[in-house]
């Protein structure tokens, strides 16, 4: 067993619901307010557009997938591409169906009512974090927990 | 899928998380969805894209597409032929800095008023190509 220094966290980010740019929005938060320095992101479409480096991610780094809606493709992309996914995460299971699924928002739309829900979803995501962080890794699940590959781009 | 659909340009933008190029070329996709060309344009997750779904592929292929990406990686381009998108073309964000050279357009997580002036320029870019793809103007790729 190894020792967790970094979380890495891959939101779907999707476009055409809510969900989606809650979990990128939540992510973020997390990245760079709750937890900074212990986490890391990459984009999820590096799996297929780049090189053999970013798909090393999840076998990288025990990895948390925050998915917008029930189809969960951050989740599946990661498994199918990249490696095993240690947590995952869906919008629509931490605020209900119907929040995920409202119509995709710009930033100038953000509201009071928009930014508890990203708040609810960033501290499920920070409670995800500190579980694995509390954790030794599975060795059978990462490749080099704590050192990248060279050319790794870490966002 | 309706001929109304068929019609419709598909916008794919990168949605990259890691600098601010991904968020300014989400919010301009989003300004041309929603006010500039709502009747003429739809859109698709690129998460679902990178999946290679068969609903996806039967979804994505022969539409006619705009993808915006942040990055040289092409990281939109590339997903959107993989699934049989058919690109009318594909603009990149750090085209849209080289007028604003030493511009502060904000992180990944919010954009400054310099970073909206670019995503909005960007966008209105983007509506006048998407005119041009629904009046059967050349493909750039």
């Amino acid at each position: 067993m190894l020792e967790v220094k970094k979380v890495g966290i891959i939101s779907c980010s999707g476009e055409e619901c809510a969900g989606g740019g809650i979990s990128r929005l939540a992510a973020r938060h997390v990245l760079e307010s709750t937890r900074p320095g212990r986490t890391v992101t990459i984009c999820l479409p590096l799996f297929l557009a780049g090189g053999e480096e970013e798909r090393y991610f999840a076998r990288t780094f025990p990895t948390i997938t925050v998915d917008g809606c029930e189809k969960r493709c951050a989740f599946r992309a990661t498994e199918k591409l990249s490696g095993h996914v240690t947590k995952a995460l869906t919008v629509s299971d931490i605020l209900g169906a119907e929040s995920a699924a409202a119509p995709s928002f710009s930033q100038r739309q953000l509201n009071p009512e928009l930014e508890r829900k990203i708040d609810t979803v960033s501290t499920a995501l920070t409670e995800a974090v500190d579980e694995i962080m509390g954790k030794p890794a599975a060795a059978e699940h990462l490749l080099k927990p704590t050192v990248p590959p060279a050319g790794m781009r870490l966002l | 899928m309706s001929e109304k659909n068929e019609r419709k340009v598909m916008l794919v933008p990168c949605s990259g998380i890691g600098k601010v190029h991904g968020l300014i070329g989400r919010e301009a996709v989003f300004r041309v969805a929603g006010e500039l060309r709502p009747q003429d344009t739809e859109l698709a997750c690129l998460a679902e894209i990178v999946t290679q779904d068969k609903e996806i592929r039967e979804r994505m292929n022969g539409r006619l597409t705009i993808t915006v990406d942040g990055c040289p990686k092409m990281c939109a381009e590339k997903n959107v032929r993989l699934v049989g998108g058919e690109i009318f073309t594909s603009l990149r964000v750090v085209d849209a800095f080289r007028t604003h050279r030493g511009a502060q357009a904000g992180s990944a997580t919010e954009l400054t008023s310099d970073g909206w002036q670019i995503s909005d320029e960007l966008a209105d870019r983007l509506a006048l190509k998407v005119d041009e793809a629904r009046q059967g103007g050349n493909k750039d790729a």
